[in-house]
């Protein structure tokens, strides 16, 4: 392939505005829409949701993407690269042949890639030596075998090569690295060889800055946030990829947001830890030599990143249940708000004493004041403070104990201090998922594609 | 003067880690960044938000620096009991740090 390769980022996570993508697609000039929907806990979610209801396990939001989207990709000819099959990418892969059917759109290839779930394999992979430490802690897997909600291998772009080989117009996954996202459609049309190291590398310093959707093109930008026009239609970031690797990052035509090198600088740092060594499943790409040039109105040349070779073992994310959260919250106005608070967050935790309570960790914040740096902020000065709004929660073994931290709370409004609002409705009750970081050898995991046809 | 007034920030989290990237606005901001802003001012600055280590990192390319704060998000976004779980406003924190300007 002679000329750039155009990739759009349509989606940074789970319940992302769609409309960016949508637009972009309608008047953006792109090849690929590629479109991340997973994050560390999302997994955790679809795995309980793929066990209540075989048929769900995906993010539902690729379909009211692709339901705009897709009439627009069928006509210009651009592909769709998506980890959106979560823990269910064969179910997300159904649900989207039958919107082309709903939609009358004939020939469009999906493809299903597979091959990251390992959570059926655990015990047989432990039994050829895998012993799945934590990575962070060095514990056994043993510690929580029995909490384990799902486990998935942060996979690379091989299988998305494969399909696109295979002709796909849809490439539906389930956990690829958002990176692989990005590099699979490049290795598929520039002919990379895997252990091209420099070009994978360069590449994945520029799908790391857009990967993450609007925060590349002035969503959440710090350095001048008021400066940026547009953020409510906000255009999502476009990368024009040469062979080498290098590229000029832009966005949808005619939205809203910028692209300079301010914002993508940020979206750079957003993170990374050693940026010598960034590691994906497909290369260990180095940051450390990237520059940013301005060459035209939101035009963003950047270049100067390289690659190593890909680790060994690739990352394996798994979930298990951690307990539940109680919290409360509620509000004291002036005179004394601030002594008040503090007076009702004794009451509150005596009287959980008094309950029985069992908790692991505890927190309290004052919402306005404390809850962004807790006690790294001194008391407030003011003795005239016209409010102050107090925050409460635990971690808690089960629901029955997480519960009690609302049930408790509840005589404030007649037994605790003065001048308390927003003892409110009984919270829904939120459980934790943990993660579990591991590695595995990747000689263990192999993907697989699948093509449905419309 | 403050750390914002020579540089903006972002940072965010992994499991239990977070980082938070410096990036001056100039070259001259660049190099007050280096000489000022280092581990063990950082780890100080933070105090008990940073259960771990301060570990700092240079982009010279982009101006920037990464500092990599381990044990910093009570358990990781997942577990956290903080309004912050995901360690999105901890930039902000060291943007507020005191440093001593040119010279």
């Amino acid at each position: 392939m002679s000329g750039n390769v155009r990739l759009g980022a349509g989606m940074a996570f789970w319940g992302d505005s769609v409309r960016p993508a949508i637009e972009m697609v309608e008047r953006g000039d792109i090849d690929y829409l590629c479109c991340d929907h997973l994050a560390e806990l999302t997994m955790s979610i679809l795995a309980k949701q793929r066990a209540r209801d075989p048929s769900l396990g995906y993010t539902p939001d690729i379909l009211d993407l692709l339901r705009g989207a897709l009439p627009h990709c069928v006509e210009k000819g651009i592909r769709v690269v998506t980890n959106s099959g979560g823990a269910n990418p064969r179910a997300a892969a159904e649900s989207v042949v039958a919107l082309c059917r709903e939609l009358g759109l004939s020939g469009v290839r999906v493809a299903v890639v597979t091959g990251d779930d390992i959570g059926a394999d655990i015990d047989d992979l432990v039994a050829q030596g895998v012993d799945f430490a934590n990575l962070d802690t060095g514990e056994p897997l043993s510690t929580v075998r029995d909490r384990l909600t799902h486990a998935a291998v942060y996979t690379g772009c091989e299988g998305i090569v494969a399909a696109l080989r295979q002709g796909a117009d849809i490439v539906i996954c389930g956990r690829v690295t958002d990176i692989a996202l990005y590099l699979g459609p490049l290795v598929h049309e520039f002919g990379w060889a895997p252990d091209d190291w420099e070009r994978l590398g360069r590449a994945t310093v520029v799908a790391h800055a857009i990967e993450c959707g609007g925060q590349a093109t002035g969503g959440l930008y710090a350095g001048d946030w008021a400066g940026v026009d547009g953020l409510e239609q906000l255009g999502y970031p476009i990368a024009e990829v040469a062979e080498d690797g290098t590229a000029v990052l832009t966005k949808t035509p005619a939205s809203g947001g910028r692209v300079d090198v301010g914002t993508v600088s940020e979206q750079l740092v957003y993170e990374i830890l050693d940026p010598a060594n960034y590691l994906t499943a497909d290369v260990t790409a180095d940051f450390t030599g990237v520059t940013l040039e301005e060459v035209g109105p939101d035009r963003v040349r950047i270049t100067g990143g390289t690659g190593r070779p890909a680790p060994q073992t690739l990352k394996v994310n798994m979930g298990y249940r951690a307990g539940f959260v109680g919290e409360a919250r509620f509000s004291y106005t002036w005179p004394d708000a601030w002594q008040k608070a503090q007076r009702g967050i004794t009451f509150l935790k005596k009287r959980l004493e008094r309950a029985g309570f069992e908790y692991t960790d505890e927190i309290v914040e004052y919402l306005g004041h404390t809850s962004m740096w807790g006690s790294r902020v001194p008391e407030p000065r003011d003795p005239d403070l016209p409010e102050v709004v107090v925050r409460y929660a635990a971690r808690c073994p089960d629901q029955a104990q997480a519960r009690k931290v609302f049930t408790e709370s509840v005589a404030l409004y007649n037994n605790g201090p003065a001048g308390v609002a927003g003892v409110g409705t009984r919270p829904p009750l939120k459980e934790l998922y943990a993660i579990w970081p591991c590695l595995i050898p990747r000689e263990h995991v192999r993907q697989s594609v699948e093509l449905l046809e419309v | 003067m403050r750390v914002v007034d020579i540089a903006h920030g972002r940072s965010g989290d992994k499991g239990d880690t977070c980082n938070v990237g410096l990036v001056a606005w100039d070259d001259e901001g660049y190099r007050i960044l280096c000489r000022e802003v280092t581990e063990e001012r950082v780890a100080a600055h933070f105090g008990d938000l940073v259960k771990g280590t301060v570990t700092r990192y240079e982009l010279p390319g982009i101006k920037a620096l990464n500092f990599v704060l381990t044990r910093a998000l009570d358990g990781g976004g997942t577990l956290s009991l903080r309004s912050d779980h995901l360690g999105k406003v901890m930039y902000a924190w060291l943007l507020r740090m005191e440093i001593e300007g040119p010279g």
